[in-house]
């Protein structure tokens, strides 16, 4: 498959036999990118064409967990040239290392990606050290 | 990083076509994409994750629907330290060429979640017509 290759999309016959639909539920574990900076770790987890409210992230003292569910994305009338998307449930879960105040644990959805924000304790927290 | 992506065009190819094609679910050089079509209308589906609206661009010709675009890299602090990084910061391109005519000047794309959905309404002259028996 080329990049500037144009896919030209078949039709195949749309009578209610042949007709394709929505794939069934695919399970994905979402790519995810994960930082550390001074005072918290932030993970970030791609789930495209997900809600806020299809989103869950529960954190418990050493776990962190996140799902979300994605799809049906099309009316029953639909007949499928392409179907790469399907219907997804996404589900990620992590260790989380001590020192992390998980009552303070904040989660964002934007643009598809879920941001998950662990504030270190403040033991944990970098601390600079005056000289004397 | 292995393999550097600010190569001249035809080059960025090669290497999208031949190095890292579809190795892992990780590595995605092409949106994933879903085409429906309805009766009076294609409507287009295509993964977005991290993609903001100005980094996007949509063309057609030729009942051809082109995206093309770029995601970029999360805005991380200076003194952060990465820990994992699985998400592929890279352009991307895909065109899709529709069956029938569409009417060019009445599509219409949202993008919302991470998630591109473009309406393409069918040319009156390509809609499937019911002939009246008289």
């Amino acid at each position: 498959m080329g990049n500037n290759g144009k896919e030209a999309l078949m039709r195949k016959h749309s009578s209610a036999l042949a007709k394709r639909t929505e794939p069934v539920e695919r399970s994905i574990t979402p790519v995810a990118d994960i930082y550390e900076t001074a005072d918290a770790f932030v993970v970030k987890l791609d789930i495209p064409g997900a809600t806020k409210d299809s989103i869950s992230v529960s954190v418990e003292p050493g776990y962190l967990s996140a799902k979300g569910l994605v799809g049906p994305h099309h009316t029953e009338d639909a007949n499928l040239l392409l179907g790469e998307i399907g219907r997804r449930s996404y589900f990620r879960e992590f260790n989380l290392t001590e020192g992390i105040n998980h009552k303070e644990v904040e989660a964002q959805f934007e643009d598809g990606v879920l941001t998950i924000r662990l504030p270190k304790t403040d033991e944990m927290k970098l601390k600079e050290i005056p000289i004397k | 990083m292995l393999i550097r992506f600010d190569h001249p065009r035809m080059f960025d190819n090669l290497l999208q076509d031949f190095v890292v094609g579809d190795f892992t679910s990780a590595v995605k050089s092409f949106p994933a994409i879903d085409v429906a079509e309805h009766e009076n209308e294609f409507v287009l589906l295509a993964e977005m994750p991290g993609v903001k609206k100005e980094d996007l661009k949509l063309t057609v010709e030729n009942n051809a629907l082109t995206l093309s675009g770029m995601r970029k890299p999360y805005e991380i602090p200076q003194d952060a330290r990465v820990l994992l990084n699985e998400v592929r910061v890279r352009e991307f391109s895909r065109s899709i060429e529709f069956p029938s005519d569409v009417e060019v000047d009445k599509i219409a794309a949202e993008l919302q979640n991470g998630l591109l959905r473009v309406v393409l309404p069918k040319a009156e002259r390509a809609r499937v017509k019911r002939i009246e028996i008289q």
